[in-house]
């Protein structure tokens, strides 16, 4: 049991079962580590904002370079009427971030390796960019699926094509950040039973594969949720500032 | 007086150095994994959603294979007009560099 490297990844239930009109509302492991990650951004932010002196700690400086580390994505990819968007990509990056790097601790469970997880995630920002761009241009969005230039013949074809690609939006962006998170870890389990199985005399190769590993995830986990809230920017670009 | 003067140079060249650095820096290796990362992605994504939207129309009009296989195609073609735009993106930002 301890050496299937799919075992990791199992949901249970913490506590009582609660149950509402057939929909299984207990709190479960995922849940108990998005409190967490949750948890712990509010506590970074709350420490890094706590005092504010001009030479900042180094808990101040970090909740910084997070702030203009985002700020400066918004503003490069999406333009500066996106600025008012930075609560919600901010809290978007922050949220898959920890909950990827709280993932990378020993023993604990790595929410975005669930599908379900980013999925949803990825359906929120599409229909919330969706609505912002039938409410900022109306119909005139739907000109999204029509580009410039097309002969009259070609448009039926071109059309059904655009909407398949602004439809695989959702599913490209939670794909990629599931497929990444639950490849990764269950690579890293896996040379982890190699250490185990081959004991004392061959385990030192494996182990030095598994550092090895750990620090690519890290790498992974960072740039899993910068591309999954560059994305967000530039579909919210192509909501606000209608051309392709 | 003249050591406040060489201070003032030599901070003026330390910032040019570190502009310089910045300027060089901004598209950095892994924003450029992040960009190999997307697009391997795009060309799947829309071949997925291609091909079930084949199908669900399928089970409506009722012509079981047909539309799955023309969706699935049209769905490739979308993926790769997608890799094909984010390609020409990364061009675009890299001229301007």
């Amino acid at each position: 049991m301890a050496l299937n490297p799919m075992h990791q990844f199992e949901v249970y239930k913490i506590g009582p079962e609660i149950n509402l009109n057939g929909i299984n509302l207990s709190f479960t492991n995922a849940s108990l580590f998005m409190t967490i990650s949750s948890l712990l951004i509010l506590s970074l932010l709350f420490l890094g904002t706590k005092k504010k002196s001009l030479i900042p700690s180094k808990i101040q400086l970090v909740t910084e370079m997070s702030y203009t580390f985002v700020a400066k994505m918004i503003n490069d990819t999406a333009g500066s009427s996106a600025k008012s968007f930075f609560p919600f990509i901010f809290t978007l990056f922050m949220f898959v971030l920890f909950c990827n790097m709280v993932g990378m601790l020993p023993y604990s469970f790595t929410v975005t390796s669930h599908i379900i997880v980013t999925f949803a995630l990825a359906t929120l920002v599409f229909i919330g960019v969706t609505i912002i761009g039938f409410i900022k241009h109306g119909f005139k969005y739907l000109e999204l699926f029509v580009p410039k230039g097309v002969p009259i013949v070609l448009l039926p074809l071109i059309i059904v094509i655009e909407i398949i690609s602004y439809l695989s939006r959702p599913v490209s962006l939670s794909v990629r950040l599931f497929a990444n998170m639950m490849a990764g870890h269950t690579m890293m389990k896996v040379f982890g039973g190699f250490v185990i199985s081959l004991g004392l005399l061959g385990g030192w190769l494996p182990l030095g594969f598994s550092v090895a590993l750990t620090g690519l995830e890290m790498l992974v986990a960072f740039l899993q949720a910068y591309v999954f809230a560059i994305l967000t920017c530039i579909y919210l670009n192509d909501a606000l500032n209608l051309h392709h | 007086m003249k050591k406040i003067k060489e201070i003032t140079t030599r901070l003026k060249i330390a910032k040019s150095k570190i502009n310089n650095m910045e300027e060089k820096n901004s598209g950095s290796n892994a924003a450029s994994l992040g960009k190999a990362l997307k697009i391997s992605t795009e060309l799947v994504a829309s071949v997925f959603v291609g091909s079930i939207m084949g199908f669900l129309l399928d089970s409506w009009f009722g012509t079981k294979p047909l539309l799955t296989i023309c969706f699935f195609f049209i769905g490739v073609a979308a993926g790769i007009i997608n890799v094909f735009r984010a390609a020409k993106k990364m061009n675009k930002n890299y001229k301007l560099d």
